[in-house]
């Protein structure tokens, strides 16, 4: 009878929780692995006979040292944000007025060209990067930040765009309306009325602009071969590798602090988040 | 699509008698010039970045350009005819569908009991669900270094448990064996993906009303019948934008295979994406390589023609 009790106790409080936990440990074994050899000397790393689940030796910070002092790793992280913040600022200001233009103004092909902007989304840039990095040598820019600050906005910009028509088809009309009775110009109801009120969008798409910008892996690596213009991601990857020899220690640290931005963009903005994700498939 | 302007001020004026008709200063004015004004810059920027490098590589696909020299002719069908009797070209196109449809059903069968989990009110459910997303959003460059260090060919900790489970009596070269080398790039792949198919999956059970589900209960349907009759019709819109967004991600992905096998061993990971960084950067082929990628468009033309389809009939 007891025994009957108490699992009905454990049921009701920790239901919820066992299906999840064997997904909870395979999400974040990877990042408890990354934390222990980020800080494990390489004798304990490198140390078959004991289990490897815990420090056998002090916990070191030589590998972080490395990172900091014996690579570039500073400037990749401040290219990164660099390159983040210019191509949200870029990314909104062309894809506001289009939003706003495509959900409410009529004019001719509007509606195909809502569509042709949905559709841009899905052009991948495994297709675009050979021909990209022609456009790029042309334009003088081949192996600069600013071919990845030019270059990014074009697969920030029809997802955001796609996600800001979303949210000003959500403001009531009427307000406009009577803005424009009042004798605002289109222009100005735009500034002064959409724009506040769509603020929780552009948010949203300003956050999602920025870590689809700061996960990029392959324009980096086609159009930047200089240390120090490379990115994170191509920075930790490749300048930590030096032939057969990977400084394991060192990668890890390095991985563990290029992630911390973006986790801590996302842990300020998980509803933004989320909306955003599942947007593209409900609207 | 909303209808709406058709319902503008001044577009139908005697439908809205209250508003002064439409003359000079009314927002209908020239609204056809305006509205391209507005979405010019936005427009501009895609035909000269996507439109402009997509027919570029059609070019390029027909022509003799490397990297470096400038001096490109047309060769015709050339580089076209040296990728059909290229043996690992045809590997290529085989892997990326394994590759794909690998992922895309172990997402799926991996992400539904989550999303089911997470589809009911307890204590700390956006905590959980946040960091159930974490591997979708830390850069996949990062992620993947810690997935090749746990699949190290000496120091693999994976290795290490399996082996003191007497699960493998041996290590296994998780990224070193053909064979086994796409299992581990499908394996990192599902777990950076399987939260986005979740969330989606969850955004479709939270659209089925609880009181649809509550009266098939009374109806006396059992869970798998109301699961087949009751959650996946309503469901099933959602999931298919949101699984072909994913399967186009999938066919299209370079990074999680160039970081952790680079195509190799004996390209038995080589996709559509890895080739062709192979061939047309690496080699210096740009013909080569822009035939590889546009392979990729038949595929995602097909996808795009049934997502559009399907749009318009739900």
């Amino acid at each position: 009878m007891a025994a009957h009790r108490f699992w009905r106790r454990i049921k009701r409080d920790y239901g919820p929780y066992l299906p999840l936990s064997p997904y909870l440990f395979v999400v974040l074994f990877p990042f408890y692995w990354m934390v222990i050899t980020a800080f494990k000397r390489d004798r304990d790393l490198y140390n078959l006979e004991t289990a490897p689940f815990w420090f056998k030796e002090p916990p070191t910070l030589d590998h972080v040292k490395l990172l900091l002092q014996g690579t570039l790793f500073p400037t990749w992280l401040g290219n990164s944000l660099m390159i983040g913040v210019l191509v949200v600022i870029i990314t909104l200001l062309l894809a506001l007025p289009a939003a706003y233009a495509l959900a409410r103004m009529r004019f001719p092909g509007a509606q195909p060209l809502s569509t042709a902007m949905f559709l841009s989304y899905l052009i991948p840039s495994t297709l675009l990067f050979i021909p990209l990095s022609q456009v790029v040598r042309g334009l003088g820019f081949i192996d600069s930040v600013w071919a990845l600050v030019i270059v990014y906005p074009s697969f920030t910009l029809p997802f955001c765009t796609w996600l800001l028509m979303g949210f000003v088809r959500t403001v009531p009309k009427e307000i406009e309306e009577s803005a424009q009775i009042d004798g605002c110009t289109r222009f100005q109801a735009f500034r002064m009325i959409i724009i506040p009120v769509i603020v929780p969008g552009i948010i949203t798409a300003g956050i999602f602009a920025f870590t689809l910008t700061y996960q990029e892996f392959i324009y980096a690596l086609t159009f930047i071969s200089a240390s120090a213009n490379k990115t994170i991601s191509y920075g930790v990857t490749s300048d930590l590798i030096r032939g057969d020899v990977f400084y394991w220690g060192s990668l890890m640290s390095g991985a563990l602090i290029g992630a911390i931005p973006v986790a801590v963009v996302y842990a300020f903005s998980l509803d933004h988040f989320i909306h955003g994700l599942t947007a593209g498939a409900l609207k | 699509m909303s209808n709406g302007g058709k319902e503008m001020v001044g577009v139908r004026p005697t439908s809205v008698p209250r508003v002064r008709v439409s003359t000079a200063g009314g927002w209908a004015h020239r609204e056809a010039l305006q509205g391209f004004l507005w979405i010019a810059p936005a427009f501009l920027y895609l035909a000269f970045f996507i439109a402009y490098p997509f027919f570029m590589s059609i070019y390029l696909s027909v022509s003799s350009a490397r990297v470096g020299s400038p001096d490109s002719h047309f060769v015709g069908m050339q580089n076209y005819t040296r990728l059909f009797a290229d043996p690992v070209f045809w590997q290529t196109v085989r892997n990326s569908f394994v590759f794909t449809i690998g992922s895309e059903l172990i997402r799926l069968v991996i992400g539904l009991p989550l999303a089911f989990a997470l589809n009911r009110s307890f204590k700390g459910k956006r905590l959980v669900q946040g960091i159930i997303l974490i591997p979708f959003v830390i850069p996949i460059a990062l992620s993947s270094l810690a997935w090749k260090w746990m699949f190290d060919s000496l120091y693999s900790v994976i290795n290490w448990m399996l082996m003191h489970a007497h699960i493998i009596d041996y290590p296994w070269q998780w990224l070193g064996e053909p064979g086994l080398a796409m299992w581990s790039v499908i394996i990192m792949n599902v777990w950076r993906g399987f939260p986005f198919s979740a969330v989606i999956l969850l955004a479709g059970l939270t659209a089925v009303p609880q009181e649809v589900i509550e009266a098939a209960k009374i109806d006396g349907a059992g869970p798998l019948r109301r699961f087949h009759y009751v959650v996946v019709p309503i469901v099933r819109p959602i999931l298919l934008v949101g699984l072909l967004y994913s399967v186009v991600f999938s066919f299209t992905d370079f990074s999680s295979v160039w970081l952790l096998t680079q195509g190799g061993p004996y390209n038995t990971t080589h996709v559509f994406g890895t080739y062709a960084y192979n061939i047309g950067i690496n080699a210096g082929d740009l013909g080569m390589g822009a035939a590889i990628t546009l392979f990729i468009f038949p595929f995602l033309a097909l996808i795009v023609i049934f997502m559009l389809r399907f749009l318009r009939r739900e």
